[in-house]
This record gives structure tokens, sequence and C-alpha cells, in this order.
């Protein structure tokens, strides 16, 4: 099921989506073309569910475009959807079923049928390494397996867009990385991909170009390379720290040559110039606000330093 | 085909779990075979006759018992037997006659014939009747003792000319007018009136449980990634139904026959069977569906479901007759023809107890289409909704 060959997979413009009061997606809007990992980046409640929904048809948007290879997509777009497989973030798999049922149930709702279908069953449950295992249910496989399976569902009909929404999110790290080598083969394969994470390493590793979400809004796009020049020569520096977290970085980010301070989970993150050779200055700074500092990372530039340079807050908050 | 992609895979589920096995096919029929055998054919009242005389009268009163039309007269071993079969509902009534019944008789003393009968009004007829009887043998005794008393010759010479005297003598003639409905279990064998409330309410509860696995597809994300494939809320929709009506169908099926072929139930016309099997079917595929839209969880679902199985078919008569229901109160039968159990046991009682066909039948499957049309109207508007959610 693949798009014309020419124009992006996908082009979506000025998505807008609000659920009563709250704005989840303020006007969000890029393009995957045919072979391209496109990551959207962002924190839990950024806005990345809500954005794919309306790209695979499940939302309506309340304003923007949405077209797949030239169709445009909306919860009626049937023929449109064929181009899509989507991996949801929870698994949508039917637990009383076996591996090959479940394909064998999902490739029928695709339109496909007889011999291409078991094929094409055989096919996808040697890509997902359950071939072995391809009667038991699946209420008896492993959470890696079951993760698996529900990407072998998205896979079945070849589409032209591969949606993964945070498809590693509880994943044993074996199994993350079996998900991740399936990810970049598919897009070497020539697959249009949409990757949604929390999780930067990932975007880092699979993406041709990231796009930053931050409550409902693309703050940012490019490659990594891009992304990074945002931020400069400078460094990320994470303190991991217990005590007045908040008043420690509020005084750290009156400091000349730190750009950035946020309180993160279990301490501070910091952009900050040439990080070495303000440590002891920041050290001291700490110490005098009442937080006791357990270790020091000091890391070049990456995507989180990015999003910690554009939204003053670090992405896993 | 999408749809029958879909019921087949919502079967597989169904089926797959093994206490739906006990609760489609072997439930049903245990249940209709334990209220059977608790009937005890009693569409032939059983009578008991004890004796602990061997003589001419008292074989003759049991030769009269046994020409009785209405009920059975079977010899019983014993007095304590007899008393303890009536009891347990075996025999309708037990008639004990004592020892030196015709001696006593010939000599001129006095003989107490003991009638044993069950309680419940049904069987006051039976007594009646029996009494009746043992007084016409009775008055023929005293006629010839009474002659021979008076040297009319020996008492068998009396008792002779009683006989033939009785039979010449003309009839008291009773003008009988008809009163009322019958008695609608009148006509239907052990096991009829079980076999019909049983699939009624199997029926229902087992398409209501499936429910269930329309909300498990909905928590399981399965119905929302169904949405993101090429298929329509509507083909979505009939899928499910299909399913609902697959199981309703199976269902009926399995005690229509079952009981036909088991118990020798008589379902009465099988083109009016049918029929009525269907639109209860299509009546429980949509209020299964309903439940379905309108309960977010399956627990709550089944527990709903089971309560609202039961009670309908309780208050629609599938455990206690309409024709009971309706000499109990005015009120509860009207109150039972609110559930569309009621109107579809109407259908089978009709096909059964009257011989009725398609025709005489129409207007309840009318009425169970109606019911099918209002429910799955309410639950298609609701499913769309919450399909997609």
């Amino acid at each position: 099921m693949t798009a014309p060959a020419g124009g992006p997979v996908l082009e979506c413009s000025g998505i807008r989506k609000s659920f009563g009061d709250h704005a989840a997606v303020k006007g969000i809007g890029f393009s995957i073309a045919r072979g391209e990992t496109y990551g959207l980046l962002g924190p839990n409640g950024a806005g990345k569910t809500t954005t794919i929904s309306i790209i695979a048809g499940l939302l309506e948007a309340d304003a923007g475009e949405v077209t797949l290879g030239g169709e445009p997509m909306n919860p009626d777009a049937t023929h449109t959807k064929r181009l899509v497989g989507l991996v949801p973030q929870d698994l949508a798999i039917y637990p009383d079923l076996g591996a090959a049922e479940n394909l064998d149930f999902f490739g029928r709702l695709h339109g496909m049928k007889g011999a291409d279908l078991r094929r094409r069953v055989a096919e996808v449950l040697e890509i997902i390494e359950l071939t072995d295992r391809a009667d038991d249910r699946t209420q008896e496989y492993s959470g890696g397996m079951k993760r698996r399976l529900n990407i072998g569902v998205g896979l079945l009909h070849r589409p032209a867009l591969l949606i993964l929404d945070e498809p590693t999110v509880g994943v044993d790290p074996q199994s993350r990385n079996a998900i991740l080598d399936s990810v970049e083969q598919l897009g070497e394969e020539g697959m249009a991909v949409l990757y949604t994470t929390h999780y930067m390493e990932e975007a880092e590793r699979l993406c041709d170009r990231i796009g930053i979400v931050d409550q409902g809004e693309l703050i940012a796009e490019g490659s990594q390379a891009d992304l990074v020049r945002i931020v400069g020569q400078r460094d990320r520096l994470t303190l991991t720290a217990t005590g007045s977290l908040a008043a420690t970085a509020i005084a750290l980010g009156g400091l000349a040559p730190v750009d950035d301070a946020a309180v993160t989970d279990d301490g501070i993150a910091l952009i900050v110039d040439r990080a070495h050779d303000h440590l002891p200055e920041i050290l001291a700074v700490a110490g005098r606000t009442g937080s006791l500092v357990k270790s020091v990372d000091v890391d070049s530039a990456d995507l989180e330093s990015v999003f910690l340079k554009l939204t003053g807050r670090a992405l896993r908050e | 085909m999408k749809p029958v992609a879909i019921a087949r895979v919502n079967l597989v589920r169904f089926f797959r779990d093994r206490s739906a096995i006990f609760s489609v096919f072997l439930l049903p029929m245990l249940i209709v075979l334990l209220l059977g055998a608790m009937q005890g054919g009693a569409s032939v009242p059983k009578l008991g006759f004890v004796s602990a005389a061997d003589d001419a009268l008292t074989s003759e009163l049991l030769s009269i018992l046994q020409g009785v039309d209405g009920f059975e007269a079977v010899e019983i071993d014993g007095e304590d037997s007899a008393v303890r079969q009536v009891e347990r509902g075996g025999l309708q009534a037990a008639v004990i006659v004592p020892a030196g019944y015709e001696s006593t008789l010939r000599s001129g003393g006095d003989v107490e014939i003991r009638l044993v009968i069950r309680a419940g009004q049904e069987v006051q007829g039976i007594g009646e009747v029996i009494g009746a009887v043992i007084t016409r043998q009775a008055t023929l005794l005293r006629t010839a003792r009474f002659a021979a008393q008076k040297g009319a010759g020996t008492f068998d010479e009396a008792l002779a000319v009683a006989e033939v005297a009785q039979v010449a003598l003309p009839p008291v003639s009773v003008e009988a007018t008809i009163a009322g409905e019958p008695f609608v279990l009148a006509g239907l064998g052990q096991f009829d009136i079980f076999a019909q409330g049983m699939l009624v309410l199997f029926i229902f509860l087992t398409t209501l449980n499936g429910a269930a696995n329309l909300i498990q597809s909905r928590q399981l994300g399965v119905t929302r990634r169904m949405y993101s494939t090429p298929t329509p809320v509507r083909t979505m929709l009939a899928g499910e139904a299909l399913s609902r009506f697959s199981i309703a169908i199976i269902q009926g099926a399995f005690i229509f026959i079952g009981t036909w072929l088991v118990f020798g139930v008589d379902w009465g016309s099988p083109i009016g069977s049918t029929l009525t099997i269907i639109a209860f079917a299509l009546v429980s595929t949509s209020a299964a569906m309903l439940l379905g839209a309108l309960v977010s969880n399956d627990q709550q679902a089944g527990g709903i479901s089971t309560a609202l199985g039961l009670g309908l078919a309780a208050l629609g008569g599938c455990m206690f007759p309409l024709a009971v229901l309706e000499m109990l109160s005015d009120t509860v039968y009207r109150v039972a023809h609110v559930t569309p159990h009621a109107w579809a046991l109407e259908a089978f009682q009709a096909l059964v107890a009257e011989d009725a066909g398609v025709a005489d039948i129409a207007g309840f499957l009318l009425i169970l289409v109606g019911y099918a049309a209002v429910f799955g109207v309410l639950a298609t508007w609701r499913l769309r909704k919450v399909l997609v959610r």
C-alpha cells in the first residue's frame, strides 16, 4: 500500500484540536517524505498522541489539513486510511487469540484475503520473530513479544506511513533494542515512519528529522544537528541533588554562564557555557542555597539540552 | 466481508472460554432435564392403588379405576410406599383398600377406603372422580345387600340384578358449559413448558453476556485500532451485531434441536418456532448491543447482564409459566408482558398448545421485532459515539 511517488507521504498543517477548554494541539504542521523517519519528541501530555490520532483518521481536527499521498485524511476517509499503519501506545491486540489470528483479523480489516494474506502473515511473523509462537495465545507472551506483535499488526498491510506511538514504553532493554532495529530497517526499506517518543536517545538514534512538541505546539524542527545548533557550544550539566532544588535552580539561573536551569525529578538540569570551567562556582551556589549535590554529569549539547533551552523545562519533567 | 471477519473473531473468542461451553450447551439441557423430571410427567396424572385384599370386588374396583379417563391407575406395593410417592409428586393420589374389603361388605359391615391426595388445586378433581367411582360401587353393594336381607335372593344374585338395573336406568344428564380459557399447560408434555422457558431465558442471557466482549474490545483498544483501518463505523457495528446474533441463534438452535432429540419436546410448527427464535434472537442482539454501549466496564456488564437475564426471565414467565402468573394475579400477568420474553413464550405456547401456524403468531413476532428495533436504534446511536472514542 504505497503512496504515489513524488511528493511527501504525509503533509499536515495548522492542526488544531481542543477538548472542552483544553487546547491539546495548537497549529502543528510538518511533512514526512518516503523513506524518512520523523520523530515527534516531547514530554507526556505535549499533544503527540492527539496529533497522531488526527493523522491516523481517528479524530477530527478542529482546524488544519492532513493529507496522505495527496489524499485528505479524516475519520470518514476510508480510502486514505489504507495508507496508514497505526501502532498505538497501549497494546491493541486480542489476548485470547494467537499472533497469527490477530494478524489475520487485522489483515482482513485492511481488505487483505486469501493467499496474499496468509503469505503476508507469515512474513510479518518472521519480521517480529514470533513464527515459533504464532499459535500461542498472546496472553502467554512476554511484554516484549506483545509489543512486537503490536508493531506487526501495523506493518501487515505494507502501509505508506507507519505511525508508532511510544512503542517502547514499558519494554525491557533487549526488546526495546529489537524494536528500534526493526524501525531502522523499515526506514531503510523506504517506509515513511512517524515516531513519537519522550525518550531523547530513541529520537537521536532513529529519526532523520525531529519535531519538538510542547504544550500542543511544534516549537522546533530539523535534523538532530540543526536542533543542537540552537544550543550552540554550551554543555548540559545535570546535578543529582536533594534539598531546596527550586531555590537553587533560581540562584543558578542568575549566574552569567548559565543559560537555563530547571528542576527535574532527582535534581537540576542546566545549560552552561563551558561547564567544566564554572563547576566550582555552581557547586558553591548549590551548597549555599540548601541543596546537597550527590553527583554531577556534564554532556555536550543534545536534544535534552535543546528542549531545556527552548522550554526552560527538562524533557522528562 | 469485514462484518463476517469481526463476527468470526468474536465467536472464536466467545467459545474459547470454557465456561461458555458449559453455560451455552450443558446448563440449559441440565435445567430442562431437572425441571422436567420434577414435573414427573404430570400431563397424565398417576393414581396409586394399594390393596391388602385379593378378592373379586377389589379387583373390580381397580379395573373400574383403570378404565377411567384422565389418570392412570397403577398398583403400588404397600401403603407407606404409596403415601411417600404422593408426597414426592410421583403419584397425584393413592387409593388404599383395607384387607377383607369384600368379605366385610358381604357380611354387612362398614369399610373405610383411604384416599391420599397430593396438595394442590389441580388434583382436587382427581379426588372427586375417584370418590364417585368408589361411591358407585358401594351403592351397588349396599343395594344388593339390602335386597338379599329382604329375601330377594342371595347377595350375588341381588348384586347381578342391581348391576343390570343400574345400566338400564336412564342416566341423569348433566349439561356442562365451558367458561374461560383452557389452562394453557394442558396439552404440553413433561419437558415442553420448561424447554420453551429455558430457550427464551438462555438466548437472552447468553447473548447479553456477550456484551462483555464488546466492552473488552473497547478496553483493549482493539475497537479503536479497527477504526484506524479502512473500516467504517457502520461496518464495525454490523460485525458486532452479527456476532451477538450468531451467538443467539447458536444458543436457540441448540436448545431447540437438543430438547427435541433428547426429551422429545414438541415445538409445534417448525417454521413458526424458527421465526420466533429468530425474532427473539434479534431482540437479544439489540439488547446486548445497547448494554455494551451503556456500560464501560466488562465486569459491571457481566453482573448487569446476569441480573437482567434472570430477572426479566422470571418476570416474563420463563421460570413460572405465564398461565400460572395469570392465575396468581392479573397485574403480574400484565407486567410480565412488558418483557419481550412473555411475547416469545406466548408465540411458542400458541404453536404447541393451540397448534397455531405462522399467521396466528404474526402479532407476537411483530411485537418482538418492535422491541429489537427500539433497542437497536438506541444501541446504534450510542455505539457510534463510544466505539470511536
